[in-house]
């Protein structure tokens, strides 16, 4: 027969009031905090002080606990020598595809399966998306991840984007592929294609993060501001060039809630086992292809072939076409290639801005086939045009500044 | 039941005052105003932007929250305040001590793996950064605060 | 209705982030992920649950405060419900906020499947002092309500022994039972007591 929209609010109201009793409540210390949480006021110094403990714990953890003092020394002062001496004949290709390099002193230069890969893989990337998973989780099953978002809504409003689009970014740091299909409560194809691309160029996941913490420590600041700049301004940008339209998104705040130890358990457990079967494997296989690459003289070939736009336009050295095509498959990977090429920091920032923005990853990318194919040719012109006017622009204000 | 009442709201914002002259020493410091500074068991100021200016940002904060808080932190408002800026100090007093203990589990340069039993308790002798040594005063009143609010105290 | 020796289809249906993933996760057993923010399911999983004689295949379907889907997870809501046609409904409503979940409810009722609903997250509403009286809304609604705490498993149980007492409810019936008239003795407490589940 069908009710319109307010006869059947007329009769919910009905329903409710045969049912429902409200009592005498106080506010909960929950509900106290729920909401100093999201007023502007107070809530930006608790989201800076959120933040703060996420990257200290991040980094204190993954890279000086777990990396620093144990798996470069158990890496490079046993494994690596082991290998390189157990391992037949030196200058054979398997020795090159399996060990890497010979001389190689660390596990970041030999760059052999067995060597870069199992140490990429469990020595840095591992024990990173442990813990950023663990804290990622207590954000989601806090409810103060919403909470965030309604947060930067105040600030992104000004630019056009909508704050609680922000969840899907975030997500993205832990991983961009279920980020990706996360898009899906946006309301409208503009605001998932805006979402969906700047997600691709400008989040970096978390296992990214870990290994820049770890290559790039110093720089790793610079080079979140630059993506972070990035985000604002292209999504600023699209949100103008785009057609389509843009409703303001209706933010649904749920309240505090303990983490259930299991729910968290649980959820740490699936995505650590995800990362194992589905990223060490896709590792593997980039060392194995950047190699087999390098030797058939390709790699050299596409060098020199980009060397005037890498060298003059983005200001890095030619080499590092290596990595940003290992950066295709894993863009941990590629950042772990770029600390053995030697360079100024400041071509290191760039470097690693650009393996961040300039493709997805196989797997971000195989989710943004399934999600829309179509946009998806539109995302990747947009991705190319943005690599290129943002690369040179990083360069120039290197050159601005005097460093690059 | 006022005396007490107005100890506890005395001793928050003394609290929330010594971390907002903390915080803002150690940005200071940071910034090369003055060198690094040691109270007692206290020490002022580092290299580190991320540590010593977001982290002291943040302490700053904490403070002001419980400067803003403590006159009513026995009504709504105020209590959630207190509360906000007592776990504001306490995530960056927590880090730094967590901190602590993952830079002392492991062996320093060398071919052992772990830390010496007495190598790590030594690490933990001061000074301390001002997080750290605000952090026990804040536990207490925001233990104290929670409690109190269960069973209705004050 | 509906023939017991055939797999029966249940749909979890339900506004976002009232519990609909935990509750099909201890029905179930299956690792739907749950989370406190809306939007976590955006994708269908399914699970299956036998209960004593009968065998179900459950689906927990993507948040939706509305049937006029708004976005493209509530699209996916809408999608499933249009390709299961004989399914039952189960509507999880959140005890704290139960207007929204009714109006949600009642389009599914429109629709005129077999619906049983389920009042999640008891504990908060009583910590809020908010009391629900599921029995009242079972009599004026004509189907099964069942008060559930999702993440204690309270009543889940009894939740699962009453899917099989899913009822087609009837809007006029529903209004002048509002209006203080009885249409009929009451489906479910009839239903209750023929144990034949679904009323042959
Ligand atoms: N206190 C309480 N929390 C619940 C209950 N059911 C679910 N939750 C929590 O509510 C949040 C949302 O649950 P979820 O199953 O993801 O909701 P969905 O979006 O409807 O699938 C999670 O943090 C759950 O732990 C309940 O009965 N009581
Ligand atoms: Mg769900």
């Amino acid at each position: 027969m069908g009710l319109t929209a307010d006869e059947r609010w007329g009769l919910v109201d009905a329903i409710a009031q045969r049912t429902v009793a409200f009592g005498i409540s106080r506010q909960t210390t929950g509900d106290v905090l729920g909401e100093l949480t999201v007023k502007p006021l107070t809530g930006i110094p608790t989201a800076l002080a959120v933040l703060y403990a996420f990257w200290s714990i991040f980094g204190s953890f993954a890279g000086v606990l777990v990396t620093d003092g144990f798996m470069i020394k158990l890496f490079d002062g046993y494994w690596l020598p082991w290998m390189q001496a157990a391992w037949p004949d030196p200058g054979s290709v398997h020795y090159f595809l399996f060990v890497g390099d010979p001389a190689a002193e660390t596990c970041f230069e030999a760059f052999g399966m067995l060597t870069s890969g199992l140490f990429v893989s469990f020595g840095v990337v591992l024990p990173a998306i442990f813990v950023f998973y663990l804290m990622m989780t207590l954000l989601e099953d806090s409810g103060y991840l919403p909470r965030l978002a309604v947060l930067m809504d105040t600030l992104l409003h000004k630019i056009g984007l909508h704050g609680y689009a922000i969840v899907p970014a975030i997500l993205g740091l832990g991983c961009n592929v279920p980020a990706v299909t996360a898009t899906r409560t946006l309301e409208t194809k503009k605001q998932r294609f805006i979402m969906m691309t700047l997600l691709a160029l400008f989040i970096p996941c978390g296992a990214q993060l870990g290994i820049m913490l770890q290559v790039v420590p110093d720089t790793v600041g610079w080079v979140l501001l630059y993506l972070l700049i990035g985000f604002v301004v292209f999504g600023y940008v699209l949100s103008r060039v785009i057609p389509g339209s843009n409703p303001e998104i209706l933010i649904d705040v749920p309240p505090y809630r303990w983490p259930q130890r299991a729910n968290v358990a649980k959820k740490l457990w699936n995505k650590t086992r995800g990362f194992l079967t589905n990223a060490v494997p896709f590792v593997m296989l980039g060392i194995l292809i950047v190699n087999i690459l390098y030797l058939t003289g390709f790699i050299g070939w596409l060098a020199d072939l980009a060397a005037p736009l890498f060298v003059t336009w983005f200001g890095v050295p030619k080499e590092t076409v290596g990595p940003l095509l290992a950066a295709f498959l894993r863009k941990d990977l590629a950042v772990a290639q770029l600390s053995t090429i030697p360079m100024t920091s400041y071509q290191m920032i760039t470097a690693v801005v650009l393996i961040s923005i300039y493709f997805p990853c196989v797997a971000t990318f195989a989710m943004m086939v399934r999600e829309g194919p179509r946009q998806l040719l539109a995302a990747i012109g947009v991705l190319a045009a943005v690599v290129l006017i943002y690369g040179g622009l990083i360069h120039a204000v290197g050159i601005l500044l005097g460093v690059a | 039941m006022e005396a007490p009442c107005r100890g506890a709201e005395l001793v928050t914002a003394a609290v929330g005052l010594a971390a907002v002259a903390c915080g803002a020493a150690n940005i200071l410091v940071w910034a090369g105003l003055y060198d690094g500074i040691e109270i007692g068991i206290m020490a002022i100021g580092g290299p580190d932007f991320f540590r010593w200016v977001w982290g002291s940002l943040v302490v700053v904060f904490g403070g002001v929250m419980m400067l803003a808080g403590a006159r009513q932190m026995h009504a709504v408002p105020g209590y959630g305040k207190v509360l906000l800026g007592v776990a504001m100090i306490g995530i960056i007093g927590g880090t730094d001590i967590f901190a602590l203990i993952c830079e002392n589990i492991p062996a320093g340069e060398g071919a052992q793996f772990f830390n010496s039993a007495t190598g790590f308790i030594g690490a933990f002798a001061p000074p301390y950064p001002p997080a750290v040594v605000l952090l026990p005063f804040a536990l207490v009143i925001g233990c104290a605060l929670y409690a109190g609010r269960a069973d209705d105290g004050c | 209705m509906h023939d017991h020796h055939d797999r029966l289809t249940i749909l979890m249906m339900g506004n976002p982030n009232v519990g609909k993933s935990a509750l099909f996760n201890r029905l179930t057993g299956a690792n739907a992920v749950v989370s406190n923010y809306p939007g976590t399911t955006v994708d269908v999983t399914k699970g299956y649950l036998r209960k004593d004689r009968h065998s179900y295949e459950i689906i927990d379907v993507p948040g939706a405060y509305s049937l006029e889907a708004r976005d493209a997870a509530e699209e996916v809501a809408v999608r499933i419900l249009d390709t299961h046609p004989d399914a039952v409904i189960m509507v999880v409503l959140d005890a704290t906020r139960v207007e929204r979940g009714l109006y949600l409810a009642l389009e599914v009722i429109e629709r005129g499947a077999p619906c049983i609903l389920a009042l999640n997250m008891m504990d908060v509403a009583q910590d809020k002092q908010i009391a629900v009286d599921a029995a009242e809304m079972q009599r004026v609604l004509g189907i099964p309500v069942v008060a559930t705490t999702a993440i204690s498993a309270e009543g889940v149980k009894h939740l699962a022994d009453m899917i099989r007492k899913a009822q087609v409810a009837d809007l006029s019936a529903i209004r002048s039972r509002l209006n203080g008239q009885e249409p009929d003795q009451g489906a479910v407490a009839r239903c209750a007591g023929c144990g034949g589940g679904g009323c042959r």
